[in-house]
């Protein structure tokens, strides 16, 4: 259990209300894991890179990021991410948007995205996707960060 | 500014068309006036010659007449002097030429009645004086010549022959008078001739001066028409840029609008219905905090705490859910329906007999559920279009078609095309229930149904019919009476030529 806490959960996400139900139906699934919530992009990738506590200066991570923010679009911070001169390129990253633009996940798969989840406005479908998203995090292997 | 411009150059062009041709007609008429005059002209020449030559012929008959009863009368009086045969047969020779002299004269003046009637007096005369000559001849030649002498001198022959003398210069001076007359008339034809000829020539002068005149004008205006044509041509390119310009500018705002929706609209719906189930689960708690506090505690729970939580909570969430979930359904149809427009169209020849069967093959089960027939008219038109369209365009046509059959009577749906010029018609008919009129324009429009709400559905799949017709380049219409089935037209072009806005 201490192996997975150590890796954070850094949620980018600037609707209070998902934010709180996906936090919600991640400890449901008995995922304990730390999670940083942001709303906007520019905070969030200050976090990430500069932060003492953010994960390219301290531990794995991962993403948890929405496509929709009010400073900057969420495939702009993908791009940044997963920049081959990126420290977190190799961060998995959860894409989870109200988006189900065949064009928009295509784009994001070729930024390197390594889920794409679709909101979906049925509870109970968004309930169990985040709750096997939180299976899978209890049982992926978050790499450390090159440096 | 440019289509006045235009009418102007065009009004202008088919009146100088007009001038010219009138021009021409009336050059053409003038040489025509001329030639007739001419051919006129000769032909009275002809005539006149022939006249003048006639004349002459009577002048010369009636002098070789006269010169002929000359020469009988001269060797008739010989003879009486001198009864030498050389008078006599002198005599017989000229005796004999008169009578023909005198024929040939009839012949040549038979059309003219005073002198038909003169020359009838001559041959009377002629006949007399021959008698009364033969009479003093035969007593010459019974050498009576006493007595011949004396009955030339009573039988009055001289004065017959001066009678006659008279007739034939009368006839001669006739004969003149009629050639003065005929020579007066040639002038005049002449005259009249020069005038029409001179009238002729300045008639084809001045069509001549005009049409050169018009036709400097109209070159003149070509030019600066074609001048004034590319001009607009020019311009015209620049429009039709800038209208691509802004309609590809259009589709972009509509396609950003469709994403916006998407995002915006759902945002809020995910957290509605988040938060509901949540508040569900907490009603759920509530419940069962009532239901054991009633059972160890009844005194503290009022009724109105426990209608809130058995009865008012679960209404309302109930409510909230039906309506997030209808509102996520139409959401997504627009959704859809935008999409739809963002997709790039391959376009490629379809058979659409095959597709057609393929769709019905698909319905089939619906087909035998409602005791319905799909009878497909062969061979209905191949067209070059995008596939997937039109497949979906005559799916949600015949599905239509088969939902909305009158379920007392057994379904009946006609697929048949044709071709239109450039444009293939394709037409699904039924004997279905029928669309009232009224509402057959607001059939195509997106969450409008018409009728009794019966079947399921949220009044989206003719919208998206419609869209994608519009797409193809094509148009839909139905004709329809409430009662007796509808009929759906759809015309499609028969080559679909992919728009500019469709590259990516």
């Amino acid at each position: 259990m201490n192996d997975h806490r150590s890796v954070s959960i850094v949620m980018i996400e600037d609707d209070e209300g998902h934010a709180r139900l996906i936090e919600k139906n991640i400890r449901r699934a008995g995922i304990l894991n730390d999670i940083r919530h942001f709303t906007d992009g520019h905070s969030a990738l200050d976090f990430l890179y500069n932060s003492p506590q953010g994960p390219a200066l301290n531990g794995p991570a991962l993403v948890l990021l929405d496509l929709n923010l009010p400073d900057m679009s969420g495939t702009d911070i993908l791009a940044r991410i997963k920049d081959d001169a990126s420290p977190l390129k190799r961060t998995p990253v959860v894409v989870l948007t109200t988006t189900d633009d065949k064009v928009e996940i295509q784009r994001c798969y070729d930024l390197g995205c390594n889920v794409y989840i679709t909101k979906p406005v049925n509870y109970e479908n968004f309930a169990q996707a985040i709750r096997q998203l939180g299976l899978f995090l209890s049982v992926i292997q978050v790499p450390e960060v090159d440096g | 500014m440019v289509r006045a411009s235009n009418v102007f150059v065009g009004d202008r062009g088919r009146r100088t068309r007009r001038l010219l041709i009138a021009f021409t007609i009336f050059g053409f008429l003038s040489l025509i006036c001329a030639v007739i005059a001419a051919g006129w002209a000769i032909g009275q020449t002809r005539d006149y010659t022939f006249w003048v030559n006639h004349t002459y012929k009577v002048e010369q008959a009636i002098a070789d007449f006269r010169v002929a009863a000359e020469r009988a009368e001269t060797a008739r009086r010989g003879y009486l002097v001198n009864a030498q045969p050389r008078f006599r047969m002198n005599y017989d020779q000229a005796a004999s030429t008169l009578e023909p002299a005198l024929d040939r004269l009839a012949g040549l003046i038979s059309d003219n009645r005073a002198e038909v009637a003169r020359v009838g007096v001559l041959r009377n005369g002629l006949a007399e004086l021959q008698q009364r000559r033969a009479r003093t001849i035969a007593l010459v030649d019974a050498n009576r010549m006493g007595d011949a002498i004396r009955v030339f001198r009573e039988d009055g022959s001289g004065a017959l022959m001066d009678r006659m003398r008279t007739v034939a210069k009368d006839m001669a001076v006739a004969e003149r008078a009629l050639l003065a007359q005929r020579d007066a008339d040639q002038q005049s034809i002449f005259l009249t001739f020069e005038i029409v000829l001179g009238v002729a020539a300045a008639a084809l002068l001045l069509v001549i001066v005009l049409t050169a005149l018009t036709m400097m004008r109209y070159v003149r205006d070509l030019s600066s028409t074609s001048e004034r044509l590319a001009d607009l041509n020019e311009s015209l390119e620049d429009a039709v840029n800038e209208r691509t310009a802004d309609l590809t500018r259009a589709n972009e705002e509509i396609q950003r609008f469709a994403y916006i929706i998407s995002h915006d609209l759902r945002a809020p719906l995910v957290n509605v219905m988040g938060f509901t189930a949540e508040l569900d689960a907490a009603a759920h708690s509530v419940r069962e905090l009532i239901d054991h506090a009633e059972k160890i505690a009844p005194n503290i729970v009022t009724e109105e705490a426990r209608l809130a939580a058995r009865e008012d909570l679960p209404e309302a969430i109930g409510f909230i859910r039906t309506s997030t979930q209808k509102m996520d359904v139409l959401i997504n149809a627009i959704l859809k329906l935008s999409r739809e427009g963002r997709r790039v169209l391959a376009p490629e020849l379809i058979d659409t007999d095959a597709l057609v069967g393929k769709i019905g093959e698909t319905l089939q089960h619906r087909l035998d559920e409602r005791d319905a027939e799909l009878i497909v008219k062969h061979p209905l038109p191949e067209i070059v279009s995008d596939r997937l369209a039109v497949d979906q365009i005559l799916s949600n046509v015949i599905d239509n078609a088969i939902k909305y059959l009158q379920p007392d009577r057994p379904g009946r749906i006609v697929v048949s095309g044709r071709i239109e010029g450039i444009r293939a018609i394709f037409e699904v008919e039924d004997n279905g229930r029928g669309i009232d009129p009224r509402d057959h324009a607001r059939v195509f429009d997106l969450f409008r149904r018409s009728g009794p709400q019966d079947q399921p559905g949220e009044g989206i799949g003719l919208a998206h019919v419609r869209a994608l017709v519009y797409r193809l380049g094509g148009v839909i219409d139905v004709t329809s009476e409430l009662g007796s089935g509808a009929s759906f037209r759809i015309s499609l072009p028969q080559t679909l030529i992919k728009a500019q806005d469709d590259r990516k």
